[in-house]
């Protein structure tokens, strides 16, 4: 990718040579250029711990010194207290680093971490009004490793009043997540106040504990919902809440006199030029910023589930990642999500923090970068075995496969998986190696939903890293049944990996027994039409209505030939004689549209009113539309459920009638649920239901919102629910005969006795469909509910005019700012 | 009293690219009018087109349409053409429903590959007509003109590049004899 490279020299190309004096003039430049202190501050805070050729201590006091020396530079010192918050809130990894400049710069210059505090307090202040949580989280995790310098208890007057929220919440309902999110809050910042310098908290912490225990450990209704795997073959991994496992890891952790083993000390042991550092106990002391926890709290605007912790290196044969029994595992697996999620504008500063996940913690706990699996063997007893690249990915994925969704786009947890190949490609490719072998091997329990990303996640990942791996490790696998999970996701990876590049290419990767896969009909970017053939029943009038459709021929010239159709199959006693008609008309369409999406497109466009009017006539012809096109791409399926989309927009098609075609005229006794393609078509309209519906829930519950809307609104609202809802009871009703084996053609296969290897497969296909349609109902349903519990009442008039204009006013601006400033008030 | 406005401490890649902010910037110099003009982000703020390039001339719209569906629904297409031969010429023009998938489409797929070619995206204020067609002087887009370097999946040489060698071997062939 030549292009490629040369984009980094501008657009003008940065090799031409009368740009050469430039250069060296700007050389000359630099040389004599002395750097700001501001900037050099600014640039060892943004890179701290960074590096591992550089001690990370000598930077905390060298930081330390220059902001607290220069204490009368406004620009330094704003500089100082700003980044510090900002890199708390965006970079994690580094709070203790961070936290290590405070508590030095502290002993030199009170002044300066009051600063720092009062600017973390407002913002703390801030994201608790609006219940951004993981702000929260990362603010209190920096204060907390600033426990020393304050007075009294510091930190844990609010670790107690947060407490008492959540009692409160978990009191008034036993489906309350936001209560469990603060319990979270309080169990992550509980470690880093223990590791920090400060002592005699033992006592304060174990008593929260304590208390926490009794929520931490009871299993939310909902965890069920998010495992993902299912429960009838035992859990691989555990599946243990994050919360319940933590509060186990903390007790644990505890007894143990707080060891914390992972946790860094950069306050510890850091040397300047000329001087030792003064001790930082000597340093003033500070009251503990006066927070008003709102009552109740709220939630903002990301949505709480449970978590589950989640690992594709579980159960190896040597320990690559801290085990669940380490608290470690938590510490890390927590601190490396909220980079991953907090810095998804930058997949590449995130990759990169991720391959450097080894600097932010207690050096000597991971083996060296990038040691093969196989030398870990030869490792000795006591040492640990973490590789450093296997926790880093394990994080990813554990985002990858969070249910019901994670916090961005499946994409993005790509593109980072893709930036750390890149990065250390030596180090990264094996490591995701041992993940995909997990994942393959979990295949038949693996929710479906997370099969099917990881069959995406794969196909474009080997996209970007031209389409190599080792596909002769699953050669024997080509032998099981057509419908085994292990053969849909050969065959469906393939079908996506063409997708993403075209057929000759990705035959050209594959050893011989897999070139059957790779049918000559997905070579062919123009699919036969079928009405070419003689034998094809209607076939001069296919061609004629082809012909018109290639034409542009009117509506009126194409009218005559489908009454022949209509003709003939009604005199042969065809029961509906649109099919026929609708076949060939649509067959037709696809043909004529087959050299790209817009081309058929165009076609579709032109010949919207007869496509349209389909449907309200038969719906049989309707679902005869999705038959043909799925028909004329049978071999690209891609280009048919892409279509298909396109047809629901139109609304030439209804969801209810892809549901119809695929579940209960297709079905084939459960065999249609083994093709990914069918997953994706149905996920993909299921899809655009729900996401219509959030949006009139988005509008009934806008704020300022009267009547007369209300009630239209509100109407609509109803409506649309209720077709939701029948749209989720056909997927359940048809697929529900298949789980529990009782469908009458899964009964009539074979033998009869439904006791073919077979039928058991399919009967697990049904299942775990079933879990994931039935927690997508759920999740829709409580979004909505959740939603509507703040919605204005219907029949709420608009107040008064002179109200009003106030009203608005407020609205306007957005109410939230206007609670912003009160609580900035309330501390400052 | 201190404000809320955290900001990022690493750069974020769902920026216009320096090429559009330059791009804009030199109309800016070379208009004299002396009204207050819009800044150049201005027209971006709800784009919701994505302007795609470095394709190869071989890339079909389904290949785009697969990878690119991955940050959202697409709402429209639009390949660019050969302005003579109506041919793809290696860009597109992306057009989501909503500016976040725009945004979300720069930061997770701009920079990745397609079809083995690492493809560029800038945020666009919005495909109008003509815009399909390059601008180069046979047809093709401009950088396909001087390219020195052969690239398999463009045309090869650059065509202006290409017509230069063919030129110079002629003469060079002239003089032997």
């Amino acid at each position: 990718m030549v292009e490629s490279e040369r984009r980094h020299h501008g657009p003008r190309g940065g090799r031409k040579r009368r740009y050469r004096e430039d250069d060296d003039y700007d050389r000359r430049q630099r040389r004599r250029y002395e750097e700001p202190l501001v900037v050099k501050v600014r640039r060892q805070l943004l890179t701290i711990a960074e590096s591992a050729a550089r001690r990370a201590e000598d930077d905390v006091v060298s930081i330390a010194k220059s902001v607290t020396e220069n204490y009368e530079d406004e620009e330094l010192r704003q500089t100082y207290v700003d980044i510090t918050v900002d890199l708390s809130l965006e970079q994690p990894l580094k709070i203790p680093f961070i936290a290590a400049t405070v508590l030095v710069a502290n002993a030199y210059k009170p002044e300066l971490a009051s600063d720092v505090i009062k600017k973390a307090s407002v913002y703390l202040q801030h994201y608790i009004d609006t219940g951004a949580w993981r702000e929260v989280k990362l603010l209190l995790r920096f204060l907390g490793c600033l426990q020393l310098v304050f007075e009294g208890s510091g930190i844990f007057s609010i670790l107690e009043e947060l407490f008492a929220r959540a009692v409160d919440l978990q009191t008034a309902s036993s489906e309350d997540l936001l209560g469990l999110e603060l319990v979270k809050i309080i169990l992550f910042t509980i470690p880093y106040v223990m590791a920090s310098p400060a002592t005699g908290f033992e006592a304060q912490a174990a008593a929260l504990l304590e208390k926490t225990d009794i929520i931490a450990s009871t299993p939310h209704a909902l965890v069920d919902l998010v495992k993902p795997f299912g429960s009838e073959h035992g859990d691989p991994s555990g599946e243990q809440s994050i919360i319940s496992l933590l509060q186990t890891q903390l007790q644990e952790e505890s007894n143990r006199n707080w060891e914390l083993a992972c946790l860094p000390r950069p306050w510890k042991g850091g040397r300047d030029s000329e001087e030792e550092q003064r001790p930082f106990d000597s340093g003033g002391k500070h009251t503990f910023p006066q927070i008003v926890v709102p009552n109740p709290v709220q939630n903002g605007s990301r949505a709480i589930f449970p978590e589950v912790y989640f690992s594709v290196y579980a159960n190896q044969e040597i320990e690559t990642v801290p085990p669940m029994s380490d608290i470690s595992s938590s510490l890390l697996r927590d601190s490396l999500v909220d980079t991953i999620n907090t810095l998804d504008f930058n997949r590449i500063a995130t990759a990169k923090y991720l391959i450097d996940v080894d600097c932010y913690f207690t050096p000597h706990m991971f083996v060296k970068r990038a040691t093969p699996f196989d030398k870990l063997r030869d490792m000795s007893g006591d040492r640990a075995t973490w590789k450093p690249e296997d926790v880093a990915v394990d994080a990813v994925f554990s985002q990858l496969f969070q249910l019901p969704s994670p916090e961005h786009k499946l994409v993005y947890y790509h593109s980072v998986l893709t930036e750390c190949c890149k990065i250390a490609p030596a180090a990264i490719a094996p490591s995701l190696g041992r993940a995909i072998r997990f994942l393959y091997r979990s295949l038949e329990t693996l929710d479906l939903d997370l099969s099917h990303r990881f069959l995406d996640w794969f196909a474009h990942h080997l996209s970007n890293f031209g389409f190599t791996w080792k596909w002769s490790e699953w050669i024997d696998d080509l032998e099981l049944p057509l419908v085994h999970p292990r053969i849909a996701f050969i065959t469906g990876a393939l079908d996506k990996e063409i997708r993403l590049s075209f057929a000759q290419r990705i035959r050209g990767t594959l050893p011989d027994p897999y070139q059957g896969l790779i049918t000559e009909g997905k070579e062919k970017d123009t699919p036969d039409f079928k009405y070419s053939f003689d034998t094809t029943p209607y076939a001069s009038e296919g061609n004629e209505i082809m012909q018109l459709i290639r034409k542009k021929a009117t509506d009126e010239e194409v009218q005559p030939i489908i009454d022949a159709i209509e003709g003939q199959a009604k005199s042969m006693g065809v029961e509906d004689p649109m099919l026929p008609s609708t076949d060939a008309f649509v067959t037709a369409i696809c043909f004529v549209g087959s050299k790209s999406l817009s081309h058929v497109l165009s076609c579709i466009e032109r010949n919207k009113e007869r496509l349209l009017a389909i449907g309200p006539k038969s719906p049989h012809a309707r679902r005869q539309i999705i038959t043909s096109v799925m028909e004329y791409w049978v071999d690209q399926p891609g280009i048919g459920i892409n279509i298909i989309d396109k047809l629901l927009n139109y609304t030439i098609l209804t969801p209810l009638s892809v549901i119809e075609w695929a579940l209960v005229d297709r079905l084939q006794a459960g065999i249609i649920l083994a093709k990914t393609h069918i997953f994706e078509m149905i996920t993909a309209t299921v899809g655009k239901v729900t996401n219509r519906l959030r949006q009139i829930v988005a509008a009934r519950t806008q704020q300022g919102l009267y009547e007369p809307q209300l009630s239209v609104l509100d109407e609509t609202l109803k409506r649309e629910k209720a077709d939701m809802k029948a749209l989720f009871k056909l997927i359940e009703d048809s697929i529900i005969s298949v789980a529990g084996g009782s469908n009458d053609e899964l009964m009539e296969r074979g033998d009869g006795s439904g006791d073919l290897p077979e039928d058991e497969i399919i009967r697990q296909w049904g299942r775990r469909w079933l879990r994931v349609f039935q927690r997508k109902a759920n999740v829709e349903e409580s979004f909505i509910a959740e939603a509507m519990a703040t919605a204005t009442t219907v029949g709420t008039n608009a107040p008064p005019p002179q109200d009003e204009a106030t009203a608005t006013g407020v609205l306007a601006d957005g109410d939230l700012d206007v609670a912003d400033a009160d609580g900035v008030a309330d501390v400052s | 009293m201190t404000e809320v406005a955290p900001r990022n401490t690493v750069e974020r890649l769902d920026r216009p690219s320096a090429y559009y902010m330059g791009k804009n910037k030199r109309r800016k110099y070379s208009d004299d009018t002396e009204k207050p003009r819009e800044e150049p982000t201005d027209n971006l703020k709800d784009a919701t087109t994505l302007y795609v390039g470095n394709l190869s001339f071989y890339t079909t719209e389904e290949q785009i349409h697969e990878l690119f569906s991955k940050c959202g629904e697409i709402k429209r297409l639009v390949m660019g053409l050969d302005r003579f031969n109506k041919t793809p010429c290696g860009f597109c023009f992306v057009e989501y429903y909503t500016h976040q998938d725009a945004l979300d489409c720069l930061k997770y797929v701009g920079g990745t590959k397609l079809d083995e070619r690492i493809i560029r995206t800038d945020l666009d204020p919005g495909f109008e007509e003509g815009r399909q067609y390059g601008r180069g002087k046979s047809g093709g887009q401009v950088r396909d003109e001087y390219r020195e370097e052969y690239d398999p999946g463009r045309g090869g040489y650059g065509r202006a590049y290409a017509d230069d060698q063919r030129q110079r071997e002629e003469e060079e062939y002239g003089k032997g004899k």
